[in-house]
């Protein structure tokens, strides 16, 4: 048990890194939904009124595309230099390789991105009393990303002709966490049952992430 | 019901009952086309173009049907591994995009005249729309991979995690407060329908099974032949 | 210890090998020679269970391998043919990483001294990156030393590898089998290590 534990605990010290000796690619990342908010704010003219009823949507579609970039660095890197071989005979199933994977994904991936929400609501002036919704809301939102995010991009680590695909596939399953998250900024008064619902639906994702990612991922070490 | 599972069972009890289809099904639409124009009345309140639903209600059906098959199939594929459900998903996917396609055309063309616009943003159409994505993407997915092997099986567990779709489209008029009406043939003994109406209804959507599981049959029989041609 | 039964593959109705019959026991050096895509890598692939065969069954201590799958992993070192070192990291943290990750109890003096015997240790503190082929492969095989394991699997171990470090490893070879250790390799070469089996595919 404690061999295991140390294991994993070794295993988050590989991942930090990795992502640290990359960490460019993850503040590029920042700098993209940024400017994407900059440019968003250009195009349809920087009228407070405007901005505070589209500023939650505006920023859920730019976090959304902005972490599908990060997709690529998933599994890509460790599959094809053999390290999930490698890991994998180290005892650590395909499964767990999963879930590991998907809670690193989001602390040096996601977290950062958390980190600077609030200084996008104040871009789009969104009143500060609200930014303690949107900061639960996004919380729960980008775990649900990462579970997405696992499960595309293992289904397309042996796809080398068409990778935006996996980029779609995110898209199209994160539409009900859009739609509830969205919705819940809405309406305050119903905050407690649309987060309940947004919950039910990270635990469902984490429940599928491990079995639809690890069998992608067993299928693509079979046949590589 | 081995010709289900097994290609080559499949392809002799297909081979002798594909013209009777081919013949079945044309007559089926002829006739159902014939009582939709002419033999069925027009609506109180819709008009004529109530017409439109003789082919909204049944493609809406098979679309979601067509769904329904290739997830069954992929479950079989994946778990009890038989290739020919790989074959099927493959094969029957586009046919389903074009059914989901003609729902969601059709159902803009009555919109228009009924709600006063083409498209609005409902539980039901949403999750149609999506529907028709998600077919898009397997059919995508399909093109994107070099190896056969790989793809199919990526096919089939995205059609499982998709499949979530499905009760979602099913019960968004009760759940949700839509703009589209609730299902008017829920329970077959008492139809909240006209008889006058229900039988070009069902003629039609007999005759939409028929062409669906005729395009489907010529569908899977080339798939079964391109993949002994690769081997 | 590893019995592989009649194993075969096929790959879309193509046969690649048939019939294998093969065991890796205590005090043995395996190689396996064949031309290229004679299905090297698939039979390591099929020993590892990476891999279904097509056919055949593998047992180890007498078990469906699938039974215990992870007694057998902890048992077994297994170095590929491609570069499984982390590129952007260096030499000292990759070395870290992949003692931590397997538990070994192996000293640091003990590390040292075979990365002086390589004639790694003016690298130690470089990246991966700026490393020569030969230098990452000798790197790729201090991890048989690192993970201290009896059953030793290579893909390919001798590419890129000058004569010296050859000699050096048909040293540790031979050290590694009077220690009862078990070596299965493959390679299109010809070597000069004391091999007890060989298998021809």
């Amino acid at each position: 048990m404690i061999n295991f534990l140390k294991k994993l605990i070794y295993f988050f010290y590989r991942e930090y890194k990795l992502y640290l000796s990359g960490f460019h690619s993850v503040l590029t990342m920042i700098t993209f939904f940024f400017v994407a908010i900059f440019t968003f704010i250009f195009s349809i003219g920087p009228k407070d009124e405007i901005l505070s009823l589209l500023g939650v949507g505006i920023m859920w579609t730019l976090f959304l595309l902005s972490s599908t970039l990060s997709l690529r660095k998933y599994y890509q890197e460790d599959f094809e230099n053999g390290n999930l071989v490698l890991l994998h005979l180290r005892g650590f199933s395909y499964e767990l390789i999963c879930i590991l994977k998907t809670i690193s994904h989001f602390i040096f991936v996601q977290i950062p991105f958390l980190i600077f929400l609030p200084i996008a609501c104040i871009l789009l002036s969104i009143s500060i009393d609200k930014v303690y919704y949107i900061i639960i809301s996004f919380f729960l939102g980008s775990i649900i990303l990462s579970c997405l995010g696992s499960i595309s991009s293992s289904m397309n680590l042996l796809n080398n002709r068409n990778y935006l695909i996996g980029s779609v596939i995110v898209i199209v399953f994160s539409i009900p966490v859009i739609i509830f998250s969205v919705g819940l900024i809405g309406q305050y008064d119903n905050f407690n049952s649309l987060i309940n619902i947004l919950f039910g639906i990270l635990l469902i994702t984490f429940a599928i992430n491990p079995w639809a990612s690890g069998a992608c991922l067993k299928l693509a070490i079979e046949n590589n | 019901m081995k010709f289900l599972v097994n290609p080559n069972r499949f392809n002799s009890l297909t081979d002798l009952i594909l013209k009777p289809l081919m013949l079945l099904s044309i007559s089926l639409m002829v006739i159902g086309l014939i009582f939709a124009f002419f033999l069925s009345p027009d609506d109180y309140q819709q008009g004529s173009t109530v017409r439109i639903m003789y082919i909204h209600v049944p493609s809406a059906w098979l679309a979601l049907m067509t769904y329904f098959i290739m997830s069954l199939y992929s479950i079989a594929a994946l778990a009890f591994r038989i290739p020919f459900g790989f074959i099927v998903n493959t094969a029957v996917a586009p046919i389903g995009a074009i059914f989901t396609l003609i729902c969601i055309i059709t159902g803009s063309l009555w919109g228009k005249p009924m709600w006063g616009t083409w498209w609005v943003w409902d539980a039901r159409l949403t999750s149609v729309a999506i529907l028709f994505i998600i077919y898009l993407i397997i059919i995508l997915i399909n093109f994107s991979f070099e190896n056969r092997l790989v793809r199919e099986k990526i096919v089939a567990i995205f059609v499982l995690v998709g499949s979530v779709n499905l009760p979602i489209i099913k019960f968004s008029v009760d759940w949700w407060n839509t703009l589209h009406q609730t299902a008017s043939i829920s329970k077959l003994s008492s139809p909240n329908i006209d008889t006058a109406m229900l039988t070009p209804l069902i003629i039609m959507t007999l005759a939409f099974i028929f062409i669906g599981i005729l395009i489907a049959i010529l569908r899977i029989k080339t798939e079964i032949y391109i993949r002994k041609q690769s081997t | 210890m590893l019995l592989l039964q009649n194993i075969s593959l096929k790959r879309s109705n193509i046969e690649i090998f048939n019939d294998i019959n093969l065991s890796l026991s205590k005090g043995k050096i395996i190689s396996l020679k064949g031309k290229n895509g004679s299905g090297k890598t698939s039979l390591i692939k099929i020993m590892l269970n990476l891999l279904e065969p097509t056919f055949g069954t593998i047992y180890w201590k007498g078990k469906n391998i699938k039974k215990n799958l992870y007694s057998f992993y902890d048992q077994v070192t297994y170095v590929p043919d491609k570069t499984t070192s982390l590129k952007n990291l260096t030499v000292e943290e990759n070395i870290k990483i992949w003692k931590k990750i397997s538990l070994s109890d192996i000293g640091n003096s003990q590390i040292t001294n075979i990365l002086k015997t390589l004639k790694l240790e003016n690298y130690i503190y470089k990246k991966v990156n700026s490393l020569s082929l030969g230098e990452t492969k000798k790197l790729e095989l201090l991890r048989l030393i690192i993970e201290n394991r009896k059953f030793w699997i290579l893909d390919e171990p001798f590419t890129n590898l000058d004569t010296e470090s050859i000699n050096i490893m048909e040293q540790t070879f031979d050290d590694h089998r009077k220690n009862d250790g078990c070596i299965f390799f493959s390679t299109h070469q010809r070597t000069e290590i004391g091999i007890t089996d060989e298998i021809i595919l």
